[in-house]
């Protein structure tokens, strides 16, 4: 589960000119960026039909850095693949050991030490919990597959709490290196899931090992970044009195400082649990194991939804499993007693003796065979009876949402869709109303607002994905400047310029558009849920939950129930995105509005407000930081699923990413990663750089 | 010129924070022609800040040296110098005559494990031990055997008056009995030199007179050198037998509490004492002169020079003749005349 406070995310760079003052001549900042945006961007409408460099960059200028960086790591490799492969046969035996543990025991045996454990750390509801859902698991028949991926979570987990923990440990230690490793471990959280495969594949070829280590790589991290936070929170007082008691450096950490930050190491242990899974599990793609993550995709590619679904529910399981006994274990609740943990194990041991005469081998359970079958022909009969509405709504949303959204008002306005087709005449007088909506607004003091509609209206006539590259820097720029000063403004453009120069800016675009598309809802049902739940203590009872449930699956499932109503296609994608993207926006929308002082209500209420102008007044500005915050991490959940959702189709840099490891081409799937992490980070920075500018403001 | 019986003996200590503060400390004192002040003036300039000024103090044997001041005044910041918590930009301290400044890590640790306590505001319990093993962690660190650490830890405990709570965890105590545990393990190595800043600040006032009492009835009979910080004055003027304030990072006086009440040294200080009832902290001793020649006294109310001024106003209020004053060894000390303790109580209360 997410602890909000601790949620890694990254550091923001203040800049010192304020967004709100007044400038020299009566323009904020905020108006004069704007203003430039409105002016370059008509600059390039007006000119783009004449000069074809502004709308697509000039191929003469084209980097070929994809290849540079395909050859540079190939001559890399050879270099460092020796030890590679020796450090992947040194991993064989630890994976072979697990695996031969796992698959090996007898299914009674395993099933009982869970329960046991989950008795022992949570009594009766986490027994019956490793119960029922191991139970289930060993009947859907996918004992086995579920094994293997265990195997591999067995030896990445201890393996990811290492590594982080000496990393977290050495940036506390080493404060010439503190910087540096948490800029690193903020590029690691945006870089895709899948981009790590390709090179790994090339260096230590292909086998399980490949998914063990992008799972140490993918799950360190937020082990590093707990120990880190959680020895900087330790109370000054404590870490001096273990100074002034005489304790040796090594001392003092080993005996006083991480055991008293060991709440905060825990809530990393769980983070980087439940990264491992995930990994682990997103690393079946690369095929070829039988491990469950396959069993889903081959199922999902069979279109057998039924058996997919089934498969997802055991993958489900494990995470929910792996979740709650882990977090169980931070709380240090009390410990249920030893002879019940007893009985179950010897009750386990007495089963497995007699397992192999009484009862049907593991790989011969299939109780949910039929349930499949009634599942598909559910789904089949329920899609002929309702496809209609299905296709309606996909067909809405894609034509009056995606596509304008896409390519522009001007392309998508057709007969054949919106009943009429958008003519030159259209845009005029839609840009005159803008404009003068514009005017107007800037007169009532609304300067920003006004340009801001205008800049939105420019966007929506010509669509994302054909927005001329010089306004996306201006733009980008422009934000960057207002956030967090000159320094990030650079950032921005230097990093999207980047993209742009080595060919990778259409895919990129499509990926910002999808995003785009998909945050916009996220913000507006999950703000509104959000807002909800912040006002009925009931409705957060309800969303709660849920909320937690959807933060524990792993990615990887969100697309099947997606896959079984709506197809392959880009609609499947924006939707499985949105599922996932929208929680963050939900809880730190409920988070911010009931995190308000109640000092401030109550003096607004004492002044006579009424509930309204309370929320308007004093709730809304206050949370304004937090639900960046959310609206943050929703991009970043955004991106991280575009990426998987490249498996059920999708144009943008998500897709290059998968087809480049289809290839093995490293250079694309390299260049298009850090492609995917330029347009993560750049967001979280902008995003960053306004929440640190209102908290700032607010005096937080 | 340091004091022959000084515990702590500090000269001319600077703390300043900023980058590359030691080459500006000495760059703005070259500028300035060695003028503190102006040089602290000059640093704050730059964007540096000195919170602590070309202090210089003694700290004698046996003794209870309060700071005092507001806050941000620099109270923490010189204690954590002393203790070298903090590294000082500038100055030189000495402990029992041992230059600490220089001392090497090995042999600071080795002072930190012999010679020195100190309790915290917060009180720096460790959160997932237990009050004896919390109490024994200097112990552990001086490798002493684990049944040792413990009847020790039990025998402090003792001490401060938490028998019996031996095993609890730091979050299931009161904060009185938490700061009780902080006490008994600065006391566990039994050192010479306690440091204590603002030990009680964080408890609630009846909590607080408490452990001033026990305070007072351990120093008594353990005779520890002090360095005790707090910002509240009546505490101060309790504890203390001597008292720096403090003010911007400058000791503004040094002083007995009677010379506190009595003399103060500016406005600053006036200002601390202003609701004090001074008649109850300053002693006759402090007011009381020896005349060449002695007036006539025709009364002797028996006056001690220990005596607080309320109780030696209390019974030589009707009387408009000076009274002869009684030295500790029963020989005349000095003589007062009545109204100079009521004007002394007059002139504080306006
Ligand atoms: N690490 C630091 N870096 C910069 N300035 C500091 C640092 N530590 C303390 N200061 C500054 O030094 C000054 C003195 O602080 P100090 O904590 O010593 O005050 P204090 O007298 O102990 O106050 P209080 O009663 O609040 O504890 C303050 O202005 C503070 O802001
Ligand atoms: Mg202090």
């Amino acid at each position: 589960m997410t602890d909000i406070s601790a949620s890694g995310s990254v550091a923001a760079t203040g800049g010192k000119d304020g967004t709100g003052r007044t400038g020299m001549n009566g323009m904020t900042p905020g108006v004069r960026i704007a203003f430039l945006c409105v002016l370059v961007g008509a600059i390039c409408l007006a000119l783009s039909p004449y000069q074809a460099w502004i709308r697509t960059w000039p191929a003469a200028l084209t980097l070929p850095a994809t290849e540079w960086i395909g050859a540079g790591l190939t001559t890399l490799f050879e270099f460092l693949k020796p030890a590679a492969r020796s450090l992947a046969r040194l991993l064989e035996y630890p994976m072979a050991g697990a695996n031969r543990l796992l698959v090996g025991s007898p299914y009674a045996l395993t099933i009982g030490v869970f329960t046991a454990l989950g008795w022992h750390i949570g009594g009766i509801r986490m027994a019956a919990l490793a119960l029922a859902g191991l139970g289930f698991v060993l009947a859907s028949g996918y004992w086995i597959a579920s094994m293997n991926t265990l195997g591999l979570v067995f030896v990445s987990v201890p393996l990811a709490l290492i590594v982080g923990g000496l990393i977290g440990v050495l940036a506390h230690e080493i404060c010439s290196l503190r910087r540096a490793i948490e800029t690193v471990l903020d590029i690691m959280q945006t870089v895709p899931t899948f981009a790590y495969l390709t090179p790994l594949l090339l260096l230590f070829g292909f086998g399980p090992v490949v998914g063990l280590i992008a799972s140490v790589i993918y799950a360190a991290p937020p082990m590093a970044r707990n120990v880190l936070l959680g020895l900087k929170r330790v109370e000054p007082d404590i870490r001096e009195a273990a100074i002034m008691n005489g304790a040796t450096r090594s001392q003092q950490l080993l005996l006083v400082e991480i055991p008293s930050a060991g709440r905060q190491i825990m809530v990393g242990v769980n983070q980087t649990i439940m990264a491992a899974l995930s990994m682990v599990i997103i690393a079946a793609v690369i095929g070829g194991f039988n491990d469950i993550g396959w069993e889903v995709l081959l199922t999902m590619r069979k279109a057998a939804f039924g058996q997919s679904l089934i498969a997802g529910v055991v993958i489900v399981i494990f995470a929910i499993l792996a979740d709650r006994m882990s977090s169980a274990l931070a709380r240090d609740g009390k410990r249920h007693s030893w002879k019940v943990t007893a009985s179950i194990l010897l009750a386990a041991v007495v089963i497995a003796l007699f397992q192999n005469s009484a009862l049907p081998a593991a790989q011969d359970f299939a109780a949910f065979k039929s349930a499949a079958a009634v599942i598909d022909r559910s789904l089949g009969a329920f899609i002929a009876a309702n496809g209609v509405i299905l296709d309606g709504v996909k067909n809405g949303t894609m034509f009056f949402v995606l596509l304008p959204l896409r390519i522009g008002l001007e392309k998508a306005v057709l007969p054949f869709t919106w009943g009429f087709q958008w003519t030159t005449g259209i845009s005029i007088a839609v840009f005159s109303i803008a404009t003068v909506a514009a005017i107007v607004l800037a007169l009532r003091n609304h300067a920003v607002a006004g340009l801001s509609l205008l800049i939105a209206t420019g966007i929506l006539v010509t669509g994302i994905t054909n927005l001329p590259w010089p306004f996306v820097l201006v733009a980008l720029g422009g934000l960057g400047w207002l956030a967090g000063g000159t320094k990030l403004s650079v950032f921005a453009v230097s990093m999207t310029g980047a993209i742009l120069s080595i060919g990778l800016w259409e895919p990129a675009l499509l990926s910002i558009y999808l995003c785009t598309a998909s945050v916009l809802i996220c913000v507006a049902v999950g703000g509104a849920i959000g807002a909800g739940c912040a006002v009925s203590e009931n409705a957060w009872r309800v969303m709660r939950p849920v909320c937690d449930f959807l933060q524990t699956i792993p990615l990887f499932v969100f697309l099947i129930p997606v896959l079984m109503f709506f197809q392959i296609g880009e609609f499947s994608a924006f939707l499985a995105i949105c599922a996932y993207a929208i929680v963050p926006m939900i809880r730190y929308t409920h988070h911010g509005l009931t995190s308000t002082p109640d000092e401030l209500i109550e003096a607004a209420v004492a002044s006579g407000a009424s509930e309204w102008q309370v929320m308007r007044e004093v709730r809304i500005p206050y949370s304004a930081p937090t639900i960046l915050l959310g609206l943050n991490q929703t991009i970043l959940y955004a991106f991280s699923m575009l990426v998987i959702a490249a498996l059920i189709g999708t144009t943008d840099l998500g897709q290059q990413i998968y087809l480049a490891l289809g290839q093995g081409d490293v250079g694309l799937g390299v260049a298009a990663g850090a492609s995917m992490a330029i347009l993560a980070l750049v967001a979280d920075r902008l995003i960053q750089g306004f929440a640190a500018r209102q908290r700032h403001a607010l005096g937080l | 010129m340091s004091h022959p019986h000084a515990a702590i003996s500090c000269r001319g200590i600077w703390q300043v924070y900023g980058a590359d503060a030691p080459q500006q400390l000495k760059r703005a004192l070259a500028e300035t022609g060695n003028d503190s002040r102006a040089a602290a003036a000059l640093l704050r300039e730059r964007g540096l800040v000195p919170a602590v000024q070309d202090v210089s103090f003694d700290v004698l044997e046996g003794e209870v040296f309060v700071i005092m001041g507001l806050s941000g005044s620099g109270k923490s910041t010189l204690i954590r110098t002393i203790s070298r918590l903090a590294e000082g930009t500038a100055g030189s301290i000495l402990i029992h005559g041992e230059d600490i400044l220089t001392a090497s890590k090995q042999r600071l640790i080795e002072l930190r494990r012999n010679k020195l306590g100190m309790v915290f505001q917060h009180f720096g319990l460790f959160p997932h031990m237990t009050v004896a093993e919390n109490v024994g962690f200097p112990l552990k660190m001086q490798g002493m055997s684990r049944t040792d650490r413990r009847a020790r830890a039990l025998e402090m405990l003792d001490l401060v008056g938490l028998s019996g709570r031996e095993d609890a965890f730091p979050r299931e105590l009161s904060g009185g009995q938490r700061q009780r545990v902080g006490i008994a393990r600065a006391l566990a190595v039994n050192p010479d030199l306690l440091f204590l800043d603002e030990p009680y600040s964080a408890l609630d006032p009846l909590i607080r007179r408490q452990l001033q009492d026990e305070f007072l009835k351990i120093q008594a009979g353990l005779q520890k050198t002090s360095v005790f910080i707090t910002h509240d004055i009546t505490e101060a003027l309790k504890l203390a037998d001597r008292i720096a304030i403090m003010r911007d990072g400058v000791v503004v006086q040094i002083g007995t509490p009677d010379e506190i009440i009595v003399n103060p040294a500016n406005d600053y200080v006036r200002e601390f004492t202003r609701d004090v009832p001074k008649g109850r902290y300053s002693h006759v001793s402090s007011m009381m002169n020896m005349p060449e020649t002695l007036p006539a006294m025709p009364d002797d109310p028996k006056i001690g020079e220990d005596m607080t001024v309320d109780d030696a106003l209390a019974s030589c209020m009707a009387l408009y003749q000076p009274v002869p004053v009684w030295g500790r060894d029963g020989r005349m000390a000095g003589i007062v005349h009545p109204s100079q303790l009521a004007d002394a109580l007059q002139v504080e209360r306006t």
